[in-house]
């Protein structure tokens, strides 16, 4: 029923998929072969262009603030009307579940439509590592949209994560910018761990992923985790 | 003149009765131009334009101005279309709380301006203030216009916000700042702007054809919002 209505609403689902797909099109299309040296995750340097840099990281970046903003307003719409179907004999899981499944959908759909254009433009070494970096981004994004939407009104949480996810994929974790590698206290960053899978996993066809894709999912679960404990005590709570 | 002040002044506590919308309202621009302004410069050679630090620097000011005051305005009419309705059926009048919403809506983008600008002086000084200063606006008004054009024509939220983040998108992709080709930069709505805060950011005068443009577009833009905002408040039948 939850994703019924999302289908009733086609201009939703258009933009979900033309905004990353323009967005994602348009960087590469027009960024140029510059060259540029990057550090690799496991430390090693490597050689590649402004052009392959892009087509590498603007998944992530568009991912990120797309699936954020579908947090913001699947939280918002969440909120303002689960209680009912609990009060009207839905048990709160059911809700909950019904939400968080949306949401993922979403998100997936995102994933979907910016790993297939980015695919038309560029080639990552580790495809499936390369992928699970993008639904680990739209992951964390979309539940730090889900947080923001619970505690901030529309504009604000639009503002907030306009703000995060540019400053934190675009800029901090970005390898285009600065000596090519992140700066030490970026780790503190939600988008370290996916983004440098993503980037290890675009130019290496040797990566241990290990220490990156732990912080990935523990910033995915307790994301992900307090999103759904702000909905059970919205959604579930006594009278 | 008083009822209009008071209308407009209500509408403006509206927006930033939440402490924090405030907060953001100042400090995301000032952010924004802080650490954009590092990077735009690299980022913009590497798209093929030809932006010189200082003026890449500014531009960062304009697309702040620009984004949040698009986003303001897509709110101030999906959020409160109903509430404008009751209002002008209970006496107001749609023509005064359309000029009510475009007086909140330019105050606050004078804000979200000022804001840039002083974060741009601050940072990197502005060799030609009042050019810097009228071509962020520009960026502000004009993304008022769109803003509340698009929130006469989509209702909800989520779409709404995407379709601001993409007519965003499309023009600073296409814009000058970003791509040297023209095309179909020369006709995004910030084409005339961007060149403004380009000129100004890197210490040049403007040809009168860019100061007009850009004029012309805002004035519509706030034109648009002014319709948009009429449109949203008149009653049904």
């Amino acid at each position: 029923m939850a994703l019924r209505d999302q289908l009733r609403r086609p201009l939703l689902l258009i933009l979900l998929v033309v905004v990353p797909a323009y967005v994602v099109t348009r960087s590469i299309a027009t960024t140029e072969a510059t060259p540029r040296l990057i550090e690799l995750p496991d430390g090693s340097v490597i050689a590649t262009t402004m052009r392959e840099l892009h087509g590498a990281i603007m998944a992530g970046m568009t991912i990120g603030f797309v699936a954020a903003l579908v947090g913001v307003f699947v939280m918002q719409s969440a909120l303002l009307g689960d209680r009912r179907l609990v009060l009207a004999g839905y048990r709160p899981f059911e809700a909950i579940t019904a939400r968080l499944l949306v949401l993922i959908s979403l998100t997936a759909l995102v994933v979907a439509v910016s790993a297939l254009v980015t695919a038309a433009h560029f080639t990552p070494m580790l495809w499936p590592t390369f992928l699970l970096s993008l639904v680990l981004i739209g992951l964390i994004y979309a539940s730090i949209g889900a947080l923001a939407g619970a505690v901030l009104d529309k504009l604000a949480a639009t503002y907030l994560i306009f703000f995060l996810a540019l400053t934190d994929l675009g800029v901090v974790q970005n390898p285009m910018f600065g000596d090519g590698a992140p700066a030490d206290w970026a780790v503190i960053l939600p988008g370290y761990g996916p983004s440098r899978l993503m980037v290890g996993a675009a130019f290496s066809p040797t990566l241990h992923p290990f220490d990156d894709l732990v912080l990935s999912l523990a910033w995915v679960l307790i994301l992900g985790g307090g999103a759904f404990l702000v909905l059970r005590r919205s959604i579930g709570r006594q009278g | 003149m008083s009822g209009f002040g008071a209308i407009s002044g209500n509408f403006l506590r509206e927006q930033i009765r939440a402490p924090l919308n405030l907060v953001l309202l100042v400090a995301i621009p000032a952010f924004f131009v802080l650490i954009f302004a590092s990077v735009l410069g690299e980022f913009a050679e590497a798209l093929g334009g030809d932006l010189a630090r200082q003026s890449a620097t500014a531009i960062s000011a304009g697309w702040a101005a620009a984004f949040l005051c698009g986003a303001l305005s897509y709110f101030q009419v999906s959020s409160s279309r109903e509430a404008d309705r009751r209002l002008a059926l209970a006496g107001l009048g749609p023509r005064r709380v359309a000029t009510g919403r475009i007086a909140a809506s330019l105050a606050l983008g004078v804000v979200v301006s000022v804001v840039a600008y002083l974060t741009l002086w601050l940072r990197s000084g502005v060799a030609h203030p009042l050019h810097v200063a009228a071509a962020i606006f520009i960026f502000a008004a004009i993304y008022i216009g769109v803003g509340a054009l698009i929130g006469t024509l989509v209702r909800g939220p989520l779409e709404g916000s995407l379709l601001v983040v993409l007519v965003f998108s499309l023009d600073v992709f296409s814009g000058p700042a970003m791509t040297s080709s023209g095309g179909f930069g020369n006709f995004t709505p910030t084409n005339h702007a961007a060149n403004l805060l380009i000129a100004g950011g890197g210490g040049q005068g403007s040809p009168t054809s860019d100061w007009i443009g850009g004029a012309a577009i805002a004035f519509g833009g706030l034109l648009v919002a002014l319709v948009a905002f009429f449109l949203s408040a008149r009653g049904r039948g």
